[in-house]
């Protein structure tokens, strides 16, 4: 997966940064300076976006870089790493608005999906996080919802490319 | 001719309201901003009175007169709160400009600060950042979440003039007892200038659609309930619902007034109106912002 490490974007960009994503004219430099790396790869693969070393994130900055980001390119493109809780309030503020969402990892490896996706289907992504490569029918036992529930939040999720399909059994996106 | 425009005693966003009376259109000859009886000024009045000499500077008036407090502590503190420093260029001062010395403890979180463009809210989130946390979590019993908020609500605030005023403005943020409702520690963020505001921000647009109701208030209700921007991005208007969404979250205050409305975020502990109009009209745009500290026992929870 290739790694875009945001801060060191930043401090390439905006010369009065001190890791801190805010304004939505920071936001657009730091967009166009990760699409020039994105491009520069040429495969198409997912692309993790590290917020490791970022401070403060804010609305306008969420949504030039991760809003503006997935609207563009596909929200199955990338994955956000590193993220702090109040970045991640940020992110499903702007995502919710645009009706994307996107696979977030925290700092201490756990993933989640953020952004605009109903009950049933987050409960299906955490199952599958806890659980590994999963059937639907074990999903719905284990969180106690209906087959149909829980195909309909798969496939939801699945068309998003938020999760993988693999033979029946479906699991989380792997992020190195 | 001098006509004299009295900053009252006690200056904040309840007295504003006389202030904006009183300054009038800002014409009928030289100005005497007489704040020789202040004895309090809170962050919104002093941002609110810079904005006003920038509005005589920005049409061309003559310069102003400006006395100061005639209590030396108050006029220690309006000197400790940077207000002096930018006053300078707005008015010409009557009175002695106290010294202060640096360091010690302070309840000003970030002194009377200028934004004109991306670069100030740059530096202004960076100042902020360490002694909010540190204040919002110790003094207010705030938990994490609160305070990592709070940088991005003042950046969104700060933004607002730069994307929109047309002008510059002002940001100054500050800690204080509010003794008179809620009798608990408070941090303040007030955000003025004396730009084109919300009305005229929004008119080609949205005037329109609103037709003869088209005003300061239903402005204010198209940016702030509806989200509307003057920008047709999808992305856009979202700073003033996440600020609402945030102060939400931890029984915050916020009120932006704009002309001759005023559109508030009002509390249980306040007693402030949702939405005031027919106010004095007062040029470009005034936030205020309060996040008080949480009452009981441990750190304050959200509430959603």
């Amino acid at each position: 997966m290739q790694r875009i490490d945001l801060n060191d974007i930043l401090q390439r960009t905006v010369s009065a940064a001190n890791g801190d994503l805010v304004t939505r004219r920071t936001g657009q430099r730091v967009r166009a300076a990760i699409e020039l790396e994105l491009g520069a790869e040429h495969d198409g693969h997912v692309a993790g976006l590290d917020f490791g070393t970022v401070r403060c994130l804010d609305l306008s900055c969420a949504d030039e870089i991760v809003g503006r980001l997935l609207r563009e390119h596909g929200e199955a493109r990338f994955v956000l790493l590193n993220v702090t809780a109040a970045q991640r309030d940020a992110i499903e503020f702007v995502l919710e608005r645009h009706r994307l969402a996107v696979v977030v990892q925290d700092a201490g490896g756990a993933l989640d999906v953020v952004g605009a996706v109903p009950e049933p289907a987050r409960d299906v992504f955490g199952a599958l996080v806890a659980g590994g490569a999963l059937a639907p029918e074990e999903v719905a036992r284990r969180l106690g919802l209906s087959s149909e529930v829980v195909r309909a939040a798969l496939d939801a999720l699945r068309e998003r490319h938020l999760v993988q399909d693999t033979a029946g059994a479906y699991c989380a996106p792997a992020v190195a | 001719m001098t006509r004299v425009v009295e900053v009252p005693a006690q200056f904040d966003d309840r007295s504003f309201d006389q202030f904006a009376e009183a300054y009038g259109d800002g014409d009928g000859g030289r100005l005497l901003f007489d704040a020789h009886a202040s004895h309090w000024a809170s962050p919104f009045g002093l941002v609110g009175l810079l904005a006003a000499g920038q509005a005589q500077a920005e049409g061309k008036r003559e310069r102003p007169l400006l006395t100061l407090p005639a209590d030396r502590d108050v006029a220690h503190y309006w000197t400790r709160a940077g207000f002096f420093r930018h006053a300078t260029d707005y008015f010409e001062l009557h009175g002695k400009v106290p010294r202060v010395t640096a360091g010690g403890e302070s309840d000003v979180l970030l002194e009377v600060t200028p934004v004109r463009a991306a670069e100030d809210v740059h530096g202004v989130v960076d100042r902020i950042q360490e002694r909010a946390a540190r204040i919002l979590s110790h003094e207010l019993g705030l938990e994490a979440q609160a305070t990592m908020g709070f940088a991005m609500a003042l950046s969104e605030a700060c933004q607002n003039i730069v994307e929109h005023a047309g002008t510059g403005g002002w940001v100054a943020v500050q800690t204080y007892n509010w003794r008179r409702t809620l009798k608990r520690r408070v941090v303040v963020i007030a955000v003025a200038d004396a730009g084109i505001g919300f009305r005229r921000s929004l008119e080609a647009t949205q005037a329109k659609r609103y037709g003869d109701r088209w005003s300061d208030a239903t402005a204010l209700e198209a940016a702030l309930v509806q989200g509307i921007s003057r920008f047709r991005d999808p992305g856009r208007g979202q700073g003033l619902a996440g600020i609402r969404r945030y102060l939400n979250r931890w029984e915050g205050k916020l009120a932006v007034r704009s002309g001759t409305a005023r559109w508030g975020l009002v509390p249980p502990w306040d007693d402030d109106v949702p939405l005031a109009h027919g106010l004095p009209a007062f040029p470009g745009s005034q936030v205020l912002m309060i996040i008080p500290a949480h009452a009981g026992d441990g750190a304050g929870h959200a509430t959603h």
